[in-house]
């Protein structure tokens, strides 16, 4: 396999960011939606301060992903409906959207409450904003709701991609899956 | 014999003549700065008060008695102006206020050191501050700095004794307008 993608398959750094990324952002998300289980202030604090650097480690490998995509190119498209390949491609644009604003608006509420950020107790990042209590609520909302939205487009992602591997028998799912390879069956065009 | 009393009776308020001073609360101001998660902040008492008395010259005879109302903590960050008060910290609830109090003061070179005793969170121990006496027209001021070890007191334990998370020195400063009784 290899390191870029060709016209059939992604290539490893590819599937590296695609996995990677995919699992950081739904297990923090997740841990960010459980912080309220923490059972004293102290563990709420050190729980917080994982969550904010996984987020900023998935922000800084988004972006190393985004400049990766652009040089790297894709894989051809696979044939089908016009509107499929449109929801396809515009789920895919909200998907990397959404995977740069979740951290960037947790980035921004924790900008907001006045709090340190602070990168695995290695060293602190700037403020994105002036500390704003009346902005903290709506702050934590927008951080979170982007979450559900992302979990909404997931749901058609994966659906879409379970769809083509289980009825379409293509290649879509096998060319991104993490020791996955094209095969001839799966080539439709 | 006689004349020796005299002169002994006209020395000994010289020596003891460290002038009073009242303190400025307008333009004097308690604090302290310490880290949370990498950043630094600080800290301000709202009330406190001091009774100094200081001659440069007659250092033996100079006190510094200063006792601080915890519970008027500010640092500018509501959780933390919350939590800071309570038991996991200050306990002001059992241990209201802080109270220093010089037992001598050293000349270190140019720099005169005032070590004392601390009494906070129910714990006394020895601290040493920094002493910065600069006379003006009816009065002086006087800056002082030290470092303050928070477990020392036992000032956030359990959890929070964790000095990578909340810094374990805290630097103590003061600056005091004072006018002379």
């Amino acid at each position: 396999m290899s390191l870029r993608s060709n016209e059939r398959q992604w290539g490893s750094v590819a599937k590296f960011f695609h996995w990677t990324i995919a699992l950081a952002i739904l297990g923090n998300g997740t841990f960010g939606l459980l912080m309220d289980l923490a059972h004293s202030p102290m563990q709420k604090i050190n729980w917080l301060a994982l969550h904010k650097s996984i987020g900023l480690t998935v922000l800084a490998l988004v972006l190393l992903r985004v400049l990766w995509r652009w040089r790297d190119g894709r894989p051809r498209e696979e044939a089908a409906p016009r509107w499929q390949q449109w929801s396809a491609r515009i789920v895919h644009a909200l998907l990397y959207l959404l995977i740069v604003a979740i951290p960037l608006s947790g980035w921004w509420f924790n900008s907001v409450t006045g709090k340190p950020l602070q990168w695995f107790k290695q060293f602190n990042l700037p403020a994105l904003a002036a500390k704003n209590d009346e902005l903290r609520h709506f702050a934590h909302g927008v951080h979170e709701y982007l979450f559900w939205f992302l979990i909404l487009l997931l749901v058609a992602h994966v659906g879409a991609a379970l769809k083509h591997h289980v009825f379409d028998h293509d290649n879509v799912l096998r060319r991104m899956l993490p020791f996955g390879r094209p095969t001839s069956r799966g080539d439709r065009s | 014999m006689k004349r020796l009393a005299i002169l002994l009776a006209l020395a000994l308020p010289l020596a003891a003549a460290a002038t009073d001073y009242t303190v400025q609360p307008a333009s004097s101001t308690l604090g302290f700065s310490n880290t949370f998660q990498g950043e630094s902040f600080d800290g301000k008492f709202g009330r406190w008060t001091a009774a100094i008395s200081y001659d440069a010259a007659n250092l033996a005879s100079s006190k510094f008695d200063v006792e601080v109302d915890l519970a008027s903590v500010k640092t500018g960050d509501g959780d933390r102006d919350s939590a800071l008060p309570g038991s996991d910290f200050f306990d002001v609830a059992k241990f209201p206020k802080a109270h220093f109090v010089t037992t001598g003061f050293r000349q270190v070179g140019a720099k005169v050191i005032a070590d004392g005793t601390l009494t906070l969170h129910g714990i006394s121990k020895p601290v040493s501050l920094d002493v910065t006496f600069t006379p003006q027209a009816g009065g002086a001021t006087l800056d002082v700095a030290g470092t303050v070890k928070r477990l020392d007191f036992g000032v956030g334990t359990g959890d929070y004794a964790d000095t990578s998370v909340i810094g374990g020195d805290v630097k103590v400063t003061a600056h005091l307008q004072l006018a002379a009784k």
